[in-house]
């Protein structure tokens, strides 16, 4: 459909999109909502350069790529378009915001359209569907029990939606995100991490009672803090790595029997007796953090919100690209990533086996004894009976989710997190908000579904593909 | 089509295949497929690998639908949407890897999914007992399948297919994981089956086991029948032209490149299993630079063992292992293969490749420490995509670039891939077990080639191959291993696959010059 039309310059097409989303969202401003004409201009802009420029990906023009990776492209840039307007519109005015926003859209179009692989397209597509199912899922729930769905959505919509309301979400978004990397650290070789939220928890504490019991210097506090928990966590998934390697128990059972004792541990520390004052009438926690080991908030006025930021969220960033770094360009996470994929063919190409178990298991405890560092330093700075639990649970949804890949991983807790501050508001509706936890239920199960069915879906659609090529070339040889 | 009998009175044809075809997208598997098996004969259907075989049977087992064409058994037009279609049909068959539970015993083994049948008590013990009596198939209903050797497992597959009512029996690749002794008595049994009525399809690549027993032979090539013949008629020189469309390639040194300098010393190497068994007994063995050293021996005798040890992924009992004069026992793996040994793993999925993996990964796999694939803690991309290239280039790898994952590759280049992969850095040794196992003709006469210019440029090699022909052909020097032991030496320029097929399953090199372990006495 391409062909006909003379290629021009890729430049020339990214700037004649970008100039056309701008132009019509400025237009379509006048009569629709902003958002909604941001997408019309992107997705206008992206018709064009569909029609104008040819993608670079190997399997363009077949039925997959036009039925598959083109609407995911579509869907992606009007998306990004959206997202990035919504989020200008705290500095400038609407028009102005959302017209750029499109441009951004635009040109993410643009190169989607070229290179977005069938891949990448089928897991985007994966998740779409896994959402519509949960979303139907939680409709029939929700009308069942008498509740107009679409109501519901638009009351959490709205709600979630709030400057403080994404000051939350982004925070304990945060947090998750760290427990959901721990998780997949260990799901990257087919370990089974289950005492993530042990492992947390008993690091916090004694992080928190290391923190409070002297005073440091700036700098030198926060990073004794954070090399304690990091040390405990590691410690603590450690001896389910041991016990491993060098008895064969199963990571699962340990671990969750390690999460008992840990509580058991916490239990036992956290008593006026021993690492624990009195906080308020009915609550106990460890010594409070002085001054000089807390993290200072990124204040979210620009939003509109009088929140801050949890600092940390720097810190579950860098987590973030060092697990990328470690597992796609280290030779330590080829290892990892070949044993958890075949653990006969890493011995064979000399892996040590064992090794590789403590050593990520250790890995995964110490990201584990992150998780309530953002909450401790950043917000609560001691730790107390009310300190947050069950995280670590969450964590696996969350790596499950994500797919163990660090950004998808960032947009799952973004998403757990965004469903569990909006639900807030169904309270006030006389909605249980419970619901929103059967969205994440559902929509973990059909993840894991569909994405296990996608998958094999396209690994047999790549092996066509080769095979498809192979008969072209042996064709053109003959 | 009607279902009648083409000539007469004849009884109809127990299978009629007409026009079969079935495409895979991208991909004619089969196309136009005519067969006429005859009741009550041995039909055989030989092709190289991937000529279409396998997806033929699957065809006629149910496993998947024509795309176009017609089925008949018996003369009735049959729809097969399953395999208990084809069972309901008569139509049974014996895979080429067992599907038996070893905890169990042969009759839970037979009984178990068919308990409709006759129950799992004294009735089913009754009719094994019958059915293993009528085709003279030996099989003891009480024994535990883990006690079985392989020709009594194979037996029990195929009581197992008569128990469920077939009629028609295929068998895939039977004798792939035979010795000729186990071949001779399974044939035996097929004539026996053949006697009492029953119709056997029989799928092989190797032609003088198909001139041997099948009274009609149909040959695949590229996916279509290419001709149908009498064994009394043919040869096997003629067969293999049909086959592969020309000459099969022939496994062959020409001259000798044995040096005497020793590259790979082993010296009393014994291996027990973690049970207590001892798998690998007093194994002395050396290997000099440009040499093939063959190891030939029924599977399971211990060959699987040896080479672990030897690569140090299984601990040492006692006995060294020396590369080049340095002694390398009981070192990890990755240090063995640093040191110079290359290693072709005897399964290619299970050990040689990250199946989900991109190919230019998969050159890392067991690389990772060294360029061009690594500086320091760091994975070279660019070094690693770039020596991929190269061996995709130069071991003739069809592939239509380095980013597919190699689970889309055929076996073939699947393999050549891993052999071009231990090929590089120049090692002193290449392990390799199997190294043609699955693979087409092009790519085994391309690893066959390879094998031979690397020992000619000094490459000291360690060879263990079910195939008694790649042994023979291949080697400078041949070994017989026999519950862990080596137990004879034999002379590659002069044994027969026959005399080496006895060594192995311990009956001595009969008649063979130069037979006994002459060993070097270390």
């Amino acid at each position: 459909m391409t062909s006909r039309l003379p290629s021009l310059p890729a430049w020339v097409v990214v700037a004649g999109a970008a100039v056309l989303a701008a132009a019509v969202t400025l237009l379509a401003d006048m009569g629709l909502l902003a958002p909604a004409a941001a997408a019309l201009g992107v997705a206008l802009a992206f018709a064009v350069t569909a029609l104008l420029s040819r993608p670079a990906t190997e399997d363009a023009g077949t039925r997959v790529h036009r039925f598959v990776v083109v609407p995911a492209a579509l869907v992606l840039s009007v998306l990004a378009g959206v997202v990035v307007g919504g989020v200008l519109d705290w500095w400038f005015v609407e028009p102005a915001a959302y017209a750029m926003g499109a441009v951004v859209g635009a040109v993410a179009g643009f190169l989607l359209h070229r290179r977005l692989g069938t891949q990448l397209a089928l897991a985007f597509g994966a998740v779409a569907a896994a959402g519509v199912l949960a979303l139907a899922a939680t409709s029939l729930v929700l009308a069942i029990s008498g509740v107009a769905p679409l109501h519901a959505f638009g009351q959490m919509l709205e709600f979630g939606l709030q400057p403080n309301s994404l000051v939350i979400v982004v925070n304990s978004a945060t947090t998750l995100y760290l427990s959901g990397v721990a998780v997949a650290i260990g799901f990257k070789m087919k370990l089974f991490n289950i005492g993530v939220d042990g492992q947390y928890r008993l690091a916090a504490l004694l992080a928190a009672a290391v923190g409070g019991a002297w005073v440091l210097p700036p700098v030198v506090h926060q990073v004794v803090v954070i090399l304690v928990a990091v040390a405990v966590g590691g410690f603590w998934a450690g001896i389910a790595g041991y016990l491993k390697v060098a008895r064969g128990v199963s990571e699962v059972i340990s671990t969750i029997m390690l999460n008992a004792v840990a509580t058991g541990i916490t239990a036992y520390l956290l008593n006026t007796d021993r690492l624990a004052v009195q906080i308020s009438t009915n609550n106990i926690g460890t010594h409070p953090i002085p001054e000089s080991g807390w993290v200072p908030g990124i204040p979210a006025g620009f939003m509109g919100s009088d929140r801050d930021i949890y600092g940390l969220v720097l810190l579950a960033v860098a987590v973030g690209v060092g697990y990328w770094l470690m597992l796609n360009r280290t030779r330590f996470g080829f290892d990892l990533r070949a044993t958890g994929q075949s653990p006969t063919a890493a011995l064979a190409s000399g892996v040590n086996i064992r090794r590789m178990v403590l050593l990520s298991m250790v890995l995964s405890g110490m990201v584990a004894g992150l998780v309530g560092i953002p909450q401790l330093l950043g917000q609560s700075h001691y730790y107390a009976l009310d300190f947050p639990a069950g995280l670590g649970f969450t964590g696996i949804a969350i790596a499950l989710l994500g797919r163990n890949h660090p950004a998808g991983i960032a947009f799952a807790a973004l998403f757990w997190a965004f469903l569990d501050q909006s639900a807030q508001i169904l309270d006030f509706e006389g909605i249980p908000k419970e619901i929103a936890v059967v969205t994440q239920a559902t929509i973990v199960l059909t993840v894991v579904v569909v994405y296990e069915v996608v998958h094999r879906w396209g690994l047999r659609y790549q092996q066509q593909q080769v095979g498809r090529e192979l008969a072209r070339e042996g064709a053109e040889a003959r | 089509m009607s279902g009648a009998p083409p000539d007469g009175g004849e009884a109809p044809p127990a299978v009629q295949l007409r026009g079969i075809t079935k495409r895979f997208p991208g991909v004619v598997a089969n196309h136009d497929i005519d067969i006429t098996v005859a009741p009550g004969t041995v039909h055989a259907i030989v092709g190289e690998n991937g000529a279409g075989k396998s997806t033929l049977m699957k065809t006629l087992y149910g496993m998947h639908r024509p795309d176009e064409g017609t089925i008949a058994v018996n003369g009735e037009p049959v729809r097969l949407n399953s395999p208990s279609d084809a069972i309901a049909h008569g139509i049974g068959m014996v895979h080429q890897h067992f599907m038996l539970a070893d905890n169990l015993t042969v009759l839970e083994n037979v009984v178990l999914g068919a308990e409709k049948q006759a129950g799992i008590g004294r009735a089913a013990r009754a009719r094994i007992t019958a059915l293993s009596e009528q085709y003279g198939l030996g099989v003891e209903p009480d024994r535990l399948m883990e006690e079985l050797g392989v020709g009594q497992r194979q037996r029990v597959e195929i009581l197992k297919v008569l128990y469920r009512g077939a009629r028609i029996v295929i068998l895939d690749e039977p004798t792939a994981v035979l010795v000729p002794q186990e071949v001779d008595e399974l044939f035996d049994n097929l004539r026996e089956l053949k006697r009492e009525g029953l119709t056997v399809i029989f799928i092989s690549h190797k032609l003088d086991e198909v001139l041997s027993v099948a009274d009609t032979i149909t040959v695949i090539r590229r996916g279509t029948t290419v001709a149908t013949v009498d064994p009394a008629t043919t040869t096997a020189r003629e067969l293999a032209t049909l086959m592969v469309g020309g000459e099969l390639p022939v496994p062959e040194l020409r001259e000798s490149t044995v040096t005497d300098r020793p590259m790979l010393t082993v010296r009393g190497l014994s291996v027990r299993e973690p049970g207590g068994r001892r798998v690998v007994d007093d194994v002395t063995l050396t290997i000099r630079q440009g040499e093939i050293v063959g190891i030939a021996g029924v599977e399971g005798n211990g060959q699987s063992e040896l080479i672990e040890a030897v690569m140090g992924m299984r601990p040492v009992e006692s006995g060294t292992v020396e590369l080049d004069g340095a002694d390398i026992t009981g070192r990890p793996t990755l240090a063995i293969r640093e040191a110079g040994v290359g290693y072709v793993p005897e399964d290619r999925h299970r050990h040689g490749v990250l199946l989900e993996s991109p190919l230019w990964e998969n050159r890392i796999l067991g690389h990772q420490g060294r360029p061009p694939n690594a500086r320091g803690p760091w994975i070279d991309r660019k070094g690693a995509r770039a020596d991929t290239e190269r061996i995709v280039a130069e071991y003739d790898v069809r592939t239509p670039g380095i980013d597919v994952i190699a689970d889309a590759l055929s076996g073939g280049n699947q393999q050549k891939l891993i052999v071009g992969r231990e090929m590089s850095g120049r090692p002193k040794v290449l392990v390799a077990a199997h190294p043609t196992r699955g693979v087409d003709v092009g790519a085994q006469a391309a690893i066959w080639g390879h094998l031979r210019r690397a020992r000619r440029e000094g490459l000291a090699v360690l060879l263990v191959s079910a195939d008694l022909d790649e042994l023979i052909g291949m080697s400078d020097t041949l070994h017989v291993i026999l519950r862990g032991r080596l137990v004879a030496q034999a002379d590659p320029m002069t044994v027969t696959p026959e005399q080496l097929g006895s060594a192995m399953t311990g009956a001595g090199l009969e008649g063979a010059p130069g037979a006994a372990e002459g060993e070097d006495g270390a």
